[in-house]
């Protein structure tokens, strides 16, 4: 029984790092409508940049998160202006395939900068573990995902109670509207990629420290998938309750069944749920008109 | 449109090559295409047998996703069930000419119960439905070991008829481009039936298309049953190429390959499956041209230049959705066109 | 940019990739010449390997041709990236069989191996060789025209077992296997497995992970559980090891760990012996860093030389400098006894050496003449001098 409740708790917490990364995801789905593949190169890319900046550059680890932060910010603004604009009018397979682009230049010049190793960037929190009787929590993944809860509550405050937060909601959710009320979608849109961009490399970051640091690191993201389908593309809420509940069920695969099942356990889950809800658990039904 | 072609019955204006010139251009080229064994290089026959295995999984994907609106990311697990089928039943002494067909039904099969979804839901939601189906199929491929061989894979007794081994690539040539003709000719013809007007119907506006008679669920899993069933073949005459497969062959880039050869031919034409298919193949080869090439000049450059081959695919993809989004089969219509018109504009 | 521009351009794109690869100068091999061709992974996942690989053979082929080549022929290398993909590595092999015409090919992977090889026996003129130890490689009826530079991975792993039963004083120390869920990883855990039950030594804990990107948790919490004296890894190059010694650390186990030669290379050694593990490994050549054999010191002294960024020699990098020592010794064989370089020729001579000394390379005189070198040394790391040193003499399996 504690073995039981040893896996869902490791379960639970570590998937609160695949909420960052599925939030990333849905921030950029609800506020601009685009669906993002390249979600798992961003974070690689915000991971590799900690780590120039924490090892090749010796800055001070804090102040080499802060500047991968700024430069990933940097290219979600010009990706958002090259190459999401010109396809706003195409396709869903269109747009998914810009992404998917995107995604293999992203990880082309990784792999051209700094070649196929693995690498260790420094960790930026503790890792004393936490004994509860008989269960053991690693230090990482407890650190983990304190600082995923932290940012994701500060996240849901923004969105609640800022009036920043409102107005990338009103964007979101009716943008000819909210242009009408005089909120620049432009810069709501823009301002959503840059924080989806955020969050992504955080959650890059907390995994390098834990699993190292290489090209595929980026296959980390698939799993998110299956979340962010288990809760719907468009509720943040979602995003997180789903990646929690995959975290537990990988925990849990992975405990019982072997390491090689994590992978598919949660996609069968994600299907069984998918007959059921088709919009997953909280998306929103969309009215088809003919 | 070509001038002093004047149609005087339905039936010829439906013709798949409705002029003269179309035909004997035609029969050029396939005349051209069949005796390759006898003037190409090793090399080149190679290159060619891939890219009809291609050419044949990507009419699959297109009829699926072009034409039926159906984005589907299992395609390549379905190339793994044809190949793995096509290696189980020759183990079992099944002559190819049994064998590839029937690999190529029961991945039709597969592709029914991976089409379910596509009932319920539909645009991203039935994407990521169908790369759970791929792991699914992936983790059987694996794990499956008395009939898949597990993760050391399994060798596929090559395609005999009567004696005749198909041993080599300039038999194998033979193997695939008949299959190739005849399933390009089949989709092509599909287009002017009503089942691929259908498909077309449920790709534009189901709901629309269900209230004109179209039957909504026969019409979705057949689009998936016939794609799979194209990628069946495709992944037995794999095997028949190879002699030998790993389950790392069958990876969701493969997938992902194949829709970005779609997306860069042209959705919904066959004339783009087949030119995205080649172009897809070629963009490593001529990479790796380019790269030793400029490596005699410029020592070292080839270590930047080829991880850039994913920088480069991925810029061709940005660069075609956005500059030219009906594919290369739009840009083939435009030469013609300057052809046919000249010397007009068009 | 105007319509008709953009046509243009595309239009000449199009002619120009569609004469491209056709349009090769053949490089026919010279009549005193040797040719190597190899599809190395460069790029792609198996790049960090795959630069060593080519590293290595490009390296041998120089130092051979410095010392005279072979029999007066030199060797020339030519390598293509195939980034780890099949149908890439097919096309090089086709491509560089109807150019160049080589004598010997080295690949990237074990499916390449089984994929090309019914073309290599068909071309009746060429070896091939790679780093993978899969037992079903190592084949000589049904792959004749093939080597494999080393010992399979079950025999790595029944040399792990029998120097675990010998070494053990007391009880039988529990064993736990973490393995990933890929060939490199799986092919040897049957072995070692069945040897560890006829040694009776107790197999705890056998765990299954991806790859890569892998949240150790759980398995800990199983090994845990399991609590083994002894872990031994399969499978992984660096990540995930050192987050499971210092996760199982944190959770209070400090068992000895145990890895085979690909997975205890510098930079896995390294951060295993930054932690404090006790960690001893079977590795079937001799590293980089010894100085007591002669083609190891060529190795260091050409390196010094013409790569001095390079400072560690992985093993991926001795296993293609043994191809290539493998190929030029069947060469000389088939030279010497005027032989022309055909595959029953080729066959016979690798067949022939039996007790062929690899300088060193790995210990005790191979015996090559079932198309691999089934010969390892267990070696221990030392926490003083920071490297791994010899525990055990050349163990022939």
């Amino acid at each position: 029984m504690s073995e039981f409740l040893e896996y869902s708790l490791l379960g639970i917490l570590s998937g609160g790092v695949t909420a960052l990364v599925a939030l990333s995801f849905v921030l950029i789905y609800k506020g601009t409508g685009v669906v993002n593949f390249a979600v798992g190169e961003v974070m690689m890319l915000g991971a590799y940049l900690y780590y120039a900046g924490a090892v090749t550059f010796e800055l001070a680890p804090w102040l080499a998160f802060v500047i991968a932060l700024a430069a990933l910010a940097a290219l979600a603004v010009v990706v958002e202006r090259l190459v999401l604009r010109p396809l706003s009018g195409q396709a869903a397979v269109a747009v998914l395939m810009a992404t998917i682009g995107m995604a293999s230049i992203i990880h082309g010049v990784v792999e051209a900068k700094w070649g196929g190793d693995t690498y260790s960037p420094p960790t930026l929190l503790p890792r004393t573990p936490v004994n509860l009787g008989e269960i053991l929590i690693p230090g990482t993944v407890l650190g983990n995902f304190a600082v995923a809860a932290v940012l994701i509550g500060a996240f849901l405050a923004f969105f609640r109670w800022s009036p920043t937060g409102i107005a990338l909601r009103a964007t979101a959710s009716d943008p000819v509207t909210a242009a009408t009320l005089g909120i620049n979608v432009n810069a709501a849109q823009r301002l959503t990629w840059i924080l989806s961009s955020l969050v992504g490399t955080v959650a890059g970051v907390l995994i390098a420290s834990s699993a190292g640091l290489s090209p595929l690191l980026a296959s980390a993201a698939l799993s998110v998938f299956a979340a962010i389908i288990l809760g719907g593309l468009d509720s943040v809420l979602g995003a997180i309750v789903a990646s929690l509940i995959v975290g537990w069920v990988e925990a849990v695969a992975a405990g019982y069944l072997g390491g090689k099942t994590r992978d598919v356990v949660p996609y069968v889950v994600v299907l069984a749920i998918l007959v059921v809800r088709p919009h997953g658990m909280f998306g929103t039904r969309t009215i088809e008109r003919l | 449109m070509r001038t002093g072609i004047f149609h005087e019955t339905f039936a010829s204006e439906e013709r798949l090559w409705p002029s003269p010139t179309a035909r004997t251009w035609m029969f050029a080229f396939l005349a051209v295409l069949f005796t390759m064994p006898a003037w190409g290089s090793d090399y080149m026959l190679a290159i060619a047998c891939i890219v009809g295995i291609h050419v044949i999984a990507t009419i699959g994907l297109n009829l699926t996703t072009g034409n039926a609106g159906l984005i589907s990311l299992a395609h390549g697990a379905f190339l793994g069930v044809g190949c793995y089928s096509v290696a189980w039943l020759g183990k079992h002494s099944v002559p190819f000419y049994v064998a590839l067909p029937a690999a190529g039904l029961l991945t039709a099969a597969l592709g029914v119960i991976v089409g379910l979804p596509s009932l319920r839901v539909k645009g991203i939601y039935l994407a990521i439905a169908t790369i759970a189906a791929h792991f699914i199929l992936t983790f059987i491929f694996r794990e499956w070991e008395s009939v898949t061989g597990g993760v050391p894979g399994t060798s596929i007794p090559r395609a005999s008829l009567f004696g005749f081994e198909f041993r080599g690539d300039r038999r194998n040539f033979y193997l695939i481009y008949g299959c190739a003709f005849f399933l390009a000719l089949g989709a092509r013809n599909l287009a002017r039936t009503h089942i691929g007007r259908a498909f077309v119907a449920v790709r534009d506006r189901d709901f629309s298309a269900e209230i004109l008679g179209v039957n909504l669920v026969r019409t979705k899993l057949l689009a998936f049953a016939l794609g799979a069933f194209y990628a069946g073949i495709a992944g037995g005459l794999l095997g028949y190429f190879y002699g030998d497969i790993t389950p790392d062959y069958f990876l969701l880039t493969l997938s992902v390959f194949y829709l970005a050869a779609i997306i860069v031919g042209g959705l919904g034409t066959v004339l783009g499956s087949i030119l995205g298919a080649l172009f897809m193949t070629f963009v490593p080869e001529v990479l790796r041209l380019v790269a030793q090439a400029s490596s005699n000049v410029f020592p070292g450059v080839a270590s930047l230049l080829l991880p850039m081959q994913q920088v480069v695919f991925g810029i061709l993809i940005i660069g075609f959705l956005v500059f030219e989004p009906h594919g290369l089969a739009a840009v083939w219509g435009r030469i013609r066109r300057t052809f046919h018109l000249w010397p007009f504009r068009t | 940019m105007t319509s008709l521009t953009r046509r243009k351009i595309v239009q000449g794109i199009g002619a120009a990739a569609s004469v491209g690869p056709f349009s090769l100068g053949s490089a026919l091999a010279q009549k005193n010449e040797i040719v190597v061709g190899a599809s190395q992974p460069m790029t792609g996942v198996f790049s960090f390997a795959g630069v060593a690989m080519n590293n290595g053979l490009n390296d041998f082929c120089a130092w051979k041709n410095s010392k005279g080549g072979v029999q007066g022929r030199q060797l020339r290398y030519v390598s293509e990236d195939s980034g780890f993909k099949l149908d890439q590595g097919v096309a090089i092999f086709k491509k560089v069989m109807a150019s160049d015409k080589p004598s010997f090919f080295y690949g990237d992977s074990t499916q390449w191996v089984k994929a090309v090889a019914q073309d290599a026996i068909a071309s009746g003129h060429v070896m091939t060789s790679s780093t993978s130890l899969a037992t079903v490689v190592a084949d000589p009826k049904n792959m004749p025209q093939h080597v494999v530079p080393g010992p399979t991975y079950p025999r790595l792993h029944e040399i792990l077992m029998e120097y675990i039963a010998r070494s053990s004083r007391t009880a039988k120390p529990n064993i736990a296997y973490v393995y990933a869920d890929t060939e490199f990883g799986r092919d040897g855990i049957p072995g070692g497995k069945a040897r560890a039950e006829k040694l009776g030594l107790p197999i705890v804990a056998e765990i299954v992970t991806k790859q890569a990107g892998i949240d150790v948790a759980p398995e800990v919490a199983k090994l845990r559980r399991a609590k083994p004296d002894i872990v031994i890894f399969q499978g992984y190059i660096l990540a995930p090891m050192p987050e499971f010694v210092r996760q199982m650390r944190e959770a209070g186990l400090n068992p000895q760990i145990m890895g085979t030669a690909w997975g205890l290379d510098k930079p896995a050694y390294d951060a295993l012996g930054a932690l404090g593990a006790r960690l001893t490994g079977v590795s079937m050549y001799r590293y980089g860093h010894e100085t007591d054999a002669p083609m190891i010191n060529e190795m260091r002294g050409y390196l010094a030389k013409a790569r001095p960024e390079v400072k560690n020699i992985s093993p991926f990098y001795v296993s293609s400098w043994l191809s290539g020592m493998i190929f030029a010794e069947v060469a000389d064989r088939c030279l010497k006894a005027k032989k022309d370089l055909t595959l029953a020729n080729m066959k016979a001579a690798l067949e022939s050496m039996k007790e062929w000394d690899t300088g060193g390379v790995t210990g005790l005189l191979a015996d090559v003449s079932q198309h691999m070198i089934p010969v390892g040394r267990m070696y221990s790391y030392d926490p003083d001098k920071k490297t791994m040193e010899p525990a055990s003499g050349w163990i022939k399996v």
